[in-house]
């Protein structure tokens, strides 16, 4: 799975690059050749040329919107003041509680919050 | 046996702490905002009254003017009366339990006892709220069937939000209370 350059990866690329530019001349034909030019060539039923503007502004006025979305997302999804989700979750509630060892770093837990409260906030113990 | 000491909100406001020892295990703590400013007062009524002036003299309609004055009126009644919280105190009894107090401005009194069989411990805890992290003190209650585990979590001073400093001297408080019943014989 390295990203290193192989001769599929080259083929995919160019397919890309060739199918973008023709679907820019393709759209800028659209957006640009009178209806009657299109007409006379026989192409009669592309759709309106409302839509050749309608959908670039409809992609910028959605792109606008997801900033103010995700901040929003984000703050709804942000555990309120109550929620014991501030406290512990399902990894803390089962974590298992090794043997203490003499001389050795004692094992990485997570430590409940009325022992990180005592060790702060009450110097005399 | 009553001090008061001044300390400053999460947002600057100066509150003040009253501590009252009733007896060994009985403590009331009380956190006291701002009251209501003159010139905040002034300054929301004189904005929608220039408002409603203003959409008076675009729309020609005198009842834009009465209708800004009802609105100040029961604006002001029904923010003093449900959003503005001149004291939340606590009142933590040993053997008993432990009593929330929030007075409105209004003189409304809303108050929550929790049971002290209810109760597991009193901490501080700090978690996110509205793009700060603030510390606040809460009341974690015991989950019945897990004698480790946290059941809910209630959180204390929500609307005069003290600072750490101010915190830490409930904390201490309430802390010398709740290890007397550690070492105190249970009777059943």
């Amino acid at each position: 799975n390295s990203p290193a350059p192989l001769p599929e990866r080259a083929i995919y690329g160019f397919a890309l690059f060739l199918g973008s530019w023709f679907g820019f001349i393709l759209y800028l034909i659209w957006a640009y050749i009178p209806e009657t030019w299109l007409f006379s060539l026989g192409l009669t039923y592309w759709p309106q040329k409302y839509w050749a503007v309608a959908l670039p502004v409809y992609l910028l006025v959605a792109v606008g919107i997801g900033y103010i979305l995700l901040f929003g997302i984000n703050m709804m999804s942000t555990a309120p003041l109550s929620s014991v989700h501030t406290i512990t979750d399902n990894y803390a509630k089962k974590q298992q509680q090794k043997k203490f060892q003499e001389e050795a770093i004692p094992a990485l837990r997570d430590i409940p919050i009325s022992e990180v409260n005592r060790m702060f906030f009450l110097p005399e113990q | 046996m009553a001090e008061e000491r001044r300390f400053r909100s999460a947002s600057g406001a100066p509150i003040a702490l009253r501590r009252r020892q009733h007896s060994a295990s009985c403590r009331d703590l009380a956190v006291r905002g701002p009251r209501l400013q003159l010139r905040s007062l002034s300054a929301a009524t004189s904005a929608v009254w220039l408002a409603a002036y203003g959409l008076f003299a675009l729309s020609e309609n005198s009842m834009v003017l009465s209708a800004a004055i009802f609105i100040t009126l029961i604006g002001l009644i029904i923010y003093l009366h449900f959003v503005k919280i001149d004291q939340e105190s606590l009142l933590v009894i040993g053997s008993l339990g432990i009593q929330v107090t929030s007075s409105y401005a209004s003189g409304k009194e809303s108050t929550t006892f929790i049971e002290m069989s209810q109760v597991k411990d009193v901490v501080i805890n700090e978690a996110i709220h509205m793009q700060k992290v603030i510390y606040y003190l809460c009341i974690l209650l015991q989950d019945p069937d897990d004698p480790q585990g946290v059941s809910e979590v209630v959180p204390l001073f929500q609307s005069s939000k003290p600072r750490l400093d101010c915190l830490i001297e409930v904390y201490k408080s309430c802390q010398e209370i709740l290890e007397q019943r550690k070492t105190a014989p249970q009777s059943s």
